[in-house]
């Protein structure tokens, strides 16, 4: 469904991607783990366009999309929630999801979507009429979550939903993404959250400065030495300042 | 007694049909600002230019049909707004697109420049003389009580709180002014929706091109002689903006109409008691803004930014 191939990226001078090839069937949850700064976050913006790679290609469903706007991406059915949630603040609850559906014609299409939003998430159609900056760090995820599928996106790209949440949330954000897989929805999640994102995961890739140095499902990545070291905190020395990403 | 109150609240009407000018090209660049982060100096002059425009069109169909009629301004103004529209697209070529991720001082150099331009080319094209731009409204005035009001400046305020309404509705109730917010408040999270946000660039400067356009067929008639110095007019709409709250839509609007006031009571009743104050009514806007950014820098409605990291 979702294929890369050699794809790098450079911010001004800065190469963040330095050959990056990764593979998304459909029906699968894909996640990309690794440290902050690896890059994580620039291949989701490199996919949906937000920055243009210099070498490499990208397919969504055989048709090459790495040249294409933001918005021809999300058209396509690549909706991307990005780091830090990113709704707009001074908007309404109602006015946020409105935006998510910008791309929906038909006015009946979109009020069942809104409806299907509120039945999913409840809280949302308590607060529709509140100004999205005023609600909770898990409440503005759930909101940012549902935005993203007021399109019904054929790949959704989640960039650390858990970031900045407490425990007890987090475990509500991982159900929820669980279920959105189990209900058919194509996901590539980026995470820091490693024991998390591995467990509901078909198939992980653990990047390292721009490159992807193992893939491999949740048993063969679990039981990689080097994985166990570096993220899970297992192992003869943990590098604390990776593991916090520091 | 009554001489001077019926003074001050002449001073006050006319202050405030001023200040809804003030207000309306503090909105257009208020708008250009928020959205594109560009803060645009030649904003009163492009009031200047579409007062020009507006002034040729009336004349160009009076020559024609002789007798001004109600459907000479209408037709004029309609063109006038076509005109608008089709010069803010351009702007959006020439100054929003290739500067978009230049420096900030560079898009102050281009804008300051393009004001110096406009006003060139309009002097060139106009000729250099004062024009005498009509009213539709004539110059009758009205007496309500003990105060006089000219039917030029109800209708000033009039058209001013119409058009203020009319760009609220756009911007709460419409997809393309929802999307406009959601742009100005975080262009990288619009882009992910979908929202092709050189449109809504371009949509902007259009609605700022518009504004100012619409500002300058209100004014004209008011200051009498039409000259290209219009456009030093628009500065004052920083003042105007700084004191409501650098940024804020509403802040423009009440921080032009205090100004326009401010300028008419100091200039009206006050200079009349105190000599000295006539010298500096020019300046007094620049005054109040000294006093907005020592006392209060966020405006009476700015709201201070926490950026997040």
């Amino acid at each position: 469904m979702l294929k890369l191939v050699g794809v790098e990226t450079y911010y001004g001078k800065i190469k963040a991607l330095h050959g990056v090839s990764l593979k998304v069937e459909e029906g699968q949850l894909v996640t990309i783990l690794g440290a902050n700064g690896a890059g994580k976050s620039t291949i989701l913006k490199t996919i949906s366009g937000l920055v243009e790679p210099e070498n490499g290609t990208i397919h969504f469903n055989n048709i090459r999309i790495d040249r294409k706007d933001p918005e021809k991406i999300v058209s396509m059915g690549i909706s991307h929630v990005p780091e830090w949630r990113r709704i707009f603040p001074d908007l309404t609850v109602y006015d946020n999801l409105f935006m998510g559906g910008f791309l929906i014609k038909e006015k009946e299409l979109l009020s069942e979507r809104m409806e299907e939003a509120y039945a999913h998430f409840p809280i949302l159609k308590k607060r529709k009429d509140q100004l999205a900056g005023t609600l909770s760090g898990g409440e503005q995820q759930m909101l940012a979550i549902s935005r993203a599928l007021m399109i019904k996106p054929r790949l959704l790209l989640l960039d650390e939903p858990s970031m900045g949440l407490s425990p007890l949330l987090v475990q509500d954000i991982f159900a929820t993404i669980k279920e959105l897989h189990k209900s058919g929805v194509t996901i590539l999640l980026v995470e820091q959250n490693v024991n998390h994102a591995l467990k509901i995961a078909d198939y992980g890739y653990v990047l390292t400065t721009g490159k992807i140095f193992l893939s491999g499902t949740y048993d063969e990545l679990i039981n990689e030495e080097k994985v166990r070291e570096q993220y899970l905190g297992e192992g003869k020395y943990i590098r604390r300042e990776k593991l916090w990403g520091g | 007694m009554t001489d001077i109150l019926s003074g001050f609240g002449q001073e006050i009407i006319s202050g405030i049909a001023l200040g809804s000018i003030y207000a309306l090209i503090a909105l257009g660049f208020t708008m250009i600002f928020k959205a594109t982060e560009v803060v645009n100096f030649a904003q009163g002059d492009l009031m200047m230019v579409g007062a020009y425009v507006n002034f040729f069109f009336v004349s160009t169909f009076l020559s024609n049909s002789g007798e001004p009629s109600a459907w000479t301004f209408m037709v004029a103004l309609l063109c006038s707004i076509i005109f608008s529209v089709l010069f803010g697209l351009f702007l959006d070529f020439i100054i929003n697109r290739p500067l978009k991720d230049a420096p900030i001082f560079s898009v102050i150099m281009a804008t300051l420049s393009l004001a110096i331009i406009m006003r060139a080319l309009v002097a060139m094209i106009a000729g250099p003389i004062s024009l005498m731009p009509i009213s539709p409204f004539g110059d009758n005035s009205i007496t309500i009580g003990i105060i006089v009001i000219s039917v030029l400046d109800l209708s000033i305020i009039a058209s001013a709180i119409i058009l203020v309404i009319i760009f609220y509705f756009i911007f709460h109730y419409t997809k393309w002014g929802i999307a406009m917010q959601a742009t100005s408040e975080d262009p990288v999270a619009a882009q992910l929706m979908g929202i092709p946000i050189k449109k809504i660039y371009a949509l902007v400067w259009i609605f700022s091109a518009l504004v100012a356009t619409l500002s300058g067929v209100l004014l004209a008639p008011r200051i009498a002689l039409l000259d290209t110095s219009m456009g030093f007019l628009g500065l004052k709409a920083f003042p105007a903006a700084v004191l409501g709250g650098f940024g804020s839509i509403p802040g423009a609007i009440v921080g032009g109409v205090i100004l326009g006031v401010i300028e008419t009571i100091s200039l009206g009743t006050l200079s009349f008691h105190f000599e000295w104050i006539k010298e500096i009514n020019d300046i007094i806007a620049w005054f109040v803004l000294i006093a907005v950014l020592m006392v209060k820098p966020n405006g009476l409605f700015g709201i201070e930014k926490v950026k997040k990291v």
